[in-house]
């Protein structure tokens, strides 16, 4: 054991009947680190959430948090805390109802009670909302609330499953280096579940790509980006999607739009399809006798007649045709 | 959206409520007065005899009044007792098996339970449970149960699952969450089944009828028919529509108890976001 505290999950597995929704998980979070599970819909990323919790039973494996196994403890004995993505706030209960339940029912006596809630409503900016009922929130606001509920169970694990999703985009810009320094701050291990590879990048310090309930690759964001372990994992991550180019002797060779370059000569003769104009940059769509490119440009960047693309060696990435697994 | 016209919503209205009016006006009026005819008959004949005579009655009226208020509420309470575990059992099933489970509650709910009263007679002999007002109760709750359930667990369905996880989270247990969480929210709907239960009760008859003897246990509908029966010569039109009249005046007061309810889980409902 290389250190007790934070969380550790080894072969954590769960099956349904016939299905495995969760094959072997093995996962080390530390106190203060943030975690992003990953995933397209279906991939286990919630599962693993739900088995973190308590709320599901795993099927093999062990889950310790602090050095303590967890895995058939109750949910209501784990002192882990999730943040729904629905918010799950009692709609029957104002703010100060729903954050004060849970301390009631811990037996947190009255006045520390008060004390605390007043603490954390201070903390997420929600003083002057405390008799409303959810329903008369707007989405930051019972995202805030539902933040302000997990803090008070005092976690050793914070899980978030899909915070951001239930509001606008310009919301979640404005939100996310706020929830990443809060959580910072907090000092426990948080594991939040996302299928939006932008929100993964902006909250999480390392990232766990899953795919049909196996762990793909965990990794920083720049690692994954560049150095991603398989296609699956190349191909989910970064956006517009990495060029697969026409696999050759069993190697599968890919290049991100990115790093793709116009050439006036000596490069790869291509056909321009369709141009998107987006801003500062432009994208491209490009025939060639490699299959359809995606090349992200500069927006001011001339085009000329005909055009040809080059890109740096190490820019490639190599994986096997059949695996899928990155050559090196 | 469209409104209701208003001529439509008012036939509806008289359809259903003049002849409750009818029973009103006949409850006030002496009999010589229900046969009169021509333009002065409604100036005469107004009266309180009818109530007078139900009301000081042997046993007085109060009585079944009482009779069937305490069944009712027994057999309310029973029911809920019940149907409300059993409903939260039901919908944590396996979808198969909730179901099967939820088809063989509708059956049971659908039987038509008439049919099973003369079987239920020989079983109240049996336990000597004839002419105990209370025993009554039991046969009401379990023809009641099979409809409360699937009523109670559709309720329990539409609750999204996160919110009892999220307080399962939080430590509180099975007991913990149903009461703090779950039932407030389920308030409307308890409130509508325990009213069907209730009317349900309150209208029974053949079984009442055959497991009451004693006239100071009798419930409302089978003292009403006394009344209506009790002599072959005459129908004592007064009487009757007087103890329908107070026969219903419990039953309104209920609903506007619980119409608050009621109304608040409606718009509960509709400003969910």
């Amino acid at each position: 054991m290389s250190h007790p505290a934070g969380l550790h999950c080894d072969q954590l597995t769960r099956r349904v009947g016939e299905r495995c929704l969760l094959d072997r998980l093995n996962l080390a979070v530390e106190p203060g680190e943030s975690l992003a599970l990953l995933g397209p819909s279906g991939c286990g990323k919630t599962t693993t959430l739900r088995l973190l919790a308590g709320l599901d039973p795993a099927s093999g494996g062990r889950i310790r948090l602090d050095g303590d196994d967890i895995t058939t403890r109750p949910a209501g004995q784990r002192q882990v805390a999730m943040v729904f993505q629905s918010y799950a706030l009692y709609p029957h209960l104002s703010v100060v109802a729903n954050l004060e339940l849970g301390l009631e029912v811990r037996g947190v006596p009255a006045a520390e009670r008060r004390r605390r809630i007043a603490e954390v409503l201070a903390l997420l900016q929600l003083e002057g909302l405390e008799l409303r009922r959810p329903a008369q929130l707007s989405g930051g606001q019972r995202q805030r609330v539902a933040m302000a509920r997990a803090l008070l169970r005092q976690p050793r694990l914070m899980l978030l499953d899909e915070p951001m999703s239930n509001l606008d985009a310009q919301l979640r810009d404005q939100l996310r280096p706020e929830l990443r320094a809060l959580l910072q701050r907090a000092g426990h291990p948080v594991i939040h579940v996302t299928h939006d590879q932008q929100e993964a990048m902006g909250l999480a310090d390392r990232i766990a790509v899953l795919d049909g309930g196996v762990l793909q690759q965990v990794g920083t964001p720049q690692e994954l980006y560049h150095r991603p372990a398989n296609l699956f994992v190349a191909r989910f991550l970064g956006r517009p999607g990495i060029n697969l180019l026409r696999p050759e002797a069993g190697v599968q060779r890919a290049v991100r739009p990115e790093h793709l370059q116009l050439v006036p000569d000596g490069g790869l003769p291509v056909r321009l399809q369709q141009r998107e104009w987006q801003g500062a940059q432009q994208l491209l769509r490009l025939e060639s006798d490699l299959g359809l490119l995606l090349l992200l440009c500069d927006a001011a960047q001339p085009l000329g007649d005909a055009l040809q693309v080059q890109w740096r060696a190490e820019d490639e990435l190599r994986f096997d045709g059949s695996s899928g697994q990155r050559l090196e | 959206m469209s409104r209701t016209p208003l001529p439509l919503l008012l036939a509806a209205l008289g359809w259903s409520l003049l002849p409750l009016l009818w029973q009103l006006l006949t409850s006030l009026r002496t009999a010589e007065a229900l046969v009169l005819q021509g333009a002065g008959a409604w100036l005469q004949g107004w009266t309180l005899d009818n109530y007078r005579l139900v009301l000081q009655g042997d046993p007085p009226f109060w009585r079944y009044l009482l009779n069937s208020s305490l069944v009712g509420a027994a057999s309310t309470g029973l029911t809920l007792l019940l149907a409300i575990p059993a409903a939260y059992g039901l919908q944590r099933q396996r979808p198969a098996l909730r179901g099967a489970l939820s088809l063989a509650l509708l059956a049971a709910a659908m039987f038509p339970y008439v049919l099973l009263f003369l079987a239920l007679l020989e079983l109240a002999r049996a336990l000597g449970w004839g002419n105990q007002l209370l025993a009554l109760a039991l046969p009401y709750a379990g023809l009641s149960l099979p409809l409360a359930v699937l009523l109670l667990r559709a309720a329990f369905a539409d609750l999204p699952e996160e919110l009892e996880d999220a307080a399962r989270l939080e430590g509180l247990n099975l007991w913990q969450r149903l009461r703090r969480v779950l039932l407030p929210l389920l308030a409307p709907a308890i409130a509508s089944t325990a009213i069907l239960v209730f009317l349900f009760s309150w209208n029974e008859y053949p079984i009442a009828l055959t497991w009451i003897s004693r006239a100071d246990l009798l419930t409302l509908p089978v003292a009403m028919a006394r009344i209506a029966g009790s002599s072959v010569y005459a129908v004592p039109y007064g009487a009757f529509a007087a103890a329908t009249v107070l026969g219903a005046l419990p039953l309104l007061a209920l609903v506007l108890v619980f119409q608050r309810q009621i109304v608040s889980g409606l718009t509960q409902g509709a400003v969910k976001g």
